[in-house]
């Protein structure tokens, strides 16, 4: 029958969640308790939802993964438990290379949230993933000035750690390969 | 034979509130006046209306809120469309479903928001929207609209060559045409040079590459074309009404990365069935209201609606085509970046105004058709639009 998925299959065990679990998104008031701060407004930090957050987890641990479909082998990302192509709920984790190209970026000069005001102005990237076509992942550019930028420009993966449970995924441009 | 939706419903009457930076009022204050404005534009009252819709993100007075407030306490037909800019003109289509289907006979569709003194896009005072794709974005401080449509009209500039004078062409064109506006928030003409000297936002948007946050409502009539023809205002109807185009999620999180590419929009899967359900094509347009929460959606907008070739938007809108007196009059009272931003529904507004032929100044003189398009997407997986004719 056209569109029908297939029967599913026992899943991959993936890392267990968190303990405590990342904050839900749907409060202004996203800080973790005993990081109450009156001077430094917090990063706003959207929860993780059922489906990722064992993805922030990997990243935690400075892993970089995509989604496997082990029914068509689609490469997807963000993470989610069903194949946009075939439906199949039956997958694994792959390690990304970690290298992708610039897609599109922009410098930010307005404070829009206080937690990034000290911080203007910033670039943010919107990769594409060497790993396959579709998977893009957004970050901060990292160890370089926006006016190295160019479409295309090869950029890999470097992981900062954040702030207490949160881990980042931000991009520099990738060394030149002999 | 055409679709049942087409020319089912009409635009009986439009309202607005006066726009600013701070109304001191509530939302269902800014929602009550601009519906009691459209009623009387049209020769009807709150005793006439029997049904209510908006959209809304948590930022606003909803129907079961407004119509009490407007002693209709038995709302036939009611919609609370969670959304934006995106969904605003899958209202005023729902709205003509609910007519077409017989369920209501006189909706009012309403937009109302204190967008700058209460709550501001992608700032303060908001609550976060569900994670999603946010929170692979929020972390790095990539929060406000402005921000994301940076980068998709980056990814334009590096794919056409897409200028900075192509973006300004836009904001400077749309305040000639305030200048015919009373409405609009700016009037005061400004030229390439004050554009290319604003301030940087998010490059590669200035100032003047961004909307006015407003505090303000606006409000449509809408009902049966039959009836609409016995009211006091000439009619308009909607000949045509799509939604969706999915293409959105610019995470490419689909099969084979649907949405990677971000330098088409949603529009572009949606215009065909727009301009299907009317019987009418690009060339049959006389005046388009092109949602412009930033200079750049402009531009995809005029090559994914089929008025230009792909890639082609910057030098078509420099071109001169989008003036009042050019081939494609585009945001004739001046957009959301010269009259205020109603988050999609004074578009409509604009729209009915130009083919009732009561549009002043700005007028597109003898316009037939015209086209009102929602936000074309980059969350919400989709966009909307109408096409609107004139019923005479």
């Amino acid at each position: 029958m056209p569109g029908a998925p297939p029967a599913a299959e026992p899943r991959r065990p993936r890392p267990a969640p968190r303990t405590p679990p990342v904050p839900q998104a749907g409060g202004a008031d996203l800080r973790q308790k005993g990081e109450e701060t009156m001077t430094e407004p917090e990063r706003p930090r959207p929860g993780a939802d059922r489906d990722s957050a064992a993805w922030w987890e990997l990243v935690r641990g400075h892993r970089l993964a995509v989604q496997r479909c082990t029914g068509c082998a689609l490469l997807r990302f963000p993470a989610r438990e069903y194949c946009p192509a075939c439906r199949s709920r039956s997958w694994e984790w792959q390690d990304s290379a970690g290298t992708g190209r610039v897609a599109s970026w922009t410098v930010t000069h307005q404070p829009f949230h206080p937690a990034f005001a000290a911080e203007v102005p910033y670039t943010v990237l919107r990769v594409a993933l060497d790993d396959g076509p579709g998977l893009h992942c957004w970050g901060r550019l990292a160890g370089a000035g926006p006016e190295v930028l160019a479409a295309g420009l090869p950029v890999e993966a470097v992981f900062t750690d954040a702030g207490p449970g949160l881990t980042l995924v931000d991009w520099r441009p990738a060394a030149p390969r002999r | 034979m055409g679709a049942p939706l087409r020319d089912a419903a009409a635009v009986a009457g439009v309202g607005y509130t006066p726009f600013g930076k701070d109304s001191g009022v509530s939302t269902t204050t800014l929602a009550c006046e601009a519906i009691l404005a459209a009623l009387d534009d049209a020769g009807l009252g709150p005793e006439d209306v029997d049904g209510i819709a908006t959209h809304r993100v948590g930022d606003s007075s909803p129907p079961w809120v407004v119509a009490p407030a407007l002693g209709i306490e038995d709302q036939g037909w009611y919609l609370d469309q969670f959304g934006g800019g995106s969904v605003s003109h899958a209202v005023l289509g729902q709205a003509a479903m609910a007519i077409a289907a017989g369920v209501a006979e006189t909706v009012v569709c309403y937009r109302a928001i204190n967008a700058r003194s209460e709550f501001r896009m992608g700032g303060q005072g908001r609550p976060p929207a569900g994670a999603f794709d946010l929170q692979y974005q929020a972390p790095y401080g990539l929060l406000a609209p402005a921000q994301h449509y940076a980068l998709l009209a980056r990814a334009h500039m590096l794919a056409y060559g897409t200028a900075h004078e192509h973006l300004g062409a836009v904001a400077v064109g749309q305040r000639e045409k305030a200048a015919g506006n009373p409405r609009a928030l700016k009037r005061a003409p400004i030229t390439m040079e004050d554009y290319l000297a604003s301030r940087w936002i998010a490059e590669p948007f200035r100032l003047l590459d961004c909307c006015l946050e407003t505090d303000g409502a606006c409000a449509l009539v809408l009902t049966s074309a039959e009836r609409a023809r016995d009211l006091r205002r000439p009619p308009v109807n909607i000949t045509a009404a799509a939604w969706g185009g999915g293409h959105s999620s610019y995470s490419g999180a689909g099969a084979g990365g649907i949405g990677a590419d971000t330098t088409t929009s949603a529009a572009a899967r949606l215009a065909p069935r727009l301009y299907a359900m009317a019987g009418l094509g690009p060339a049959d347009v006389d005046v388009a209201e092109l949602y412009d929460c930033f200079t750049w959606t402009v531009l995809v907008q005029l090559e994914d609606y089929g008025f230009c070739a792909k890639g082609e938007g910057g030098p078509y809108a420099a071109s001169g085509a989008l003036r009042i007196g050019g081939e494609l009059p585009v945001n004739t009272h001046g957009g959301f970046l010269s009259e205020g931003y109603v988050h999609g529904i004074n578009h409509a507004a604009e729209a009915v105004q130009q083919l009732r032929g009561d549009a002043g100044p700005r007028q597109v003189p003898g316009a037939e058709v015209a086209l009102s398009t929602a936000q074309p997407g980059y969350v919400l997986a989709g966009t909307s639009a109408l096409l609107l004719t004139a019923a005479r």
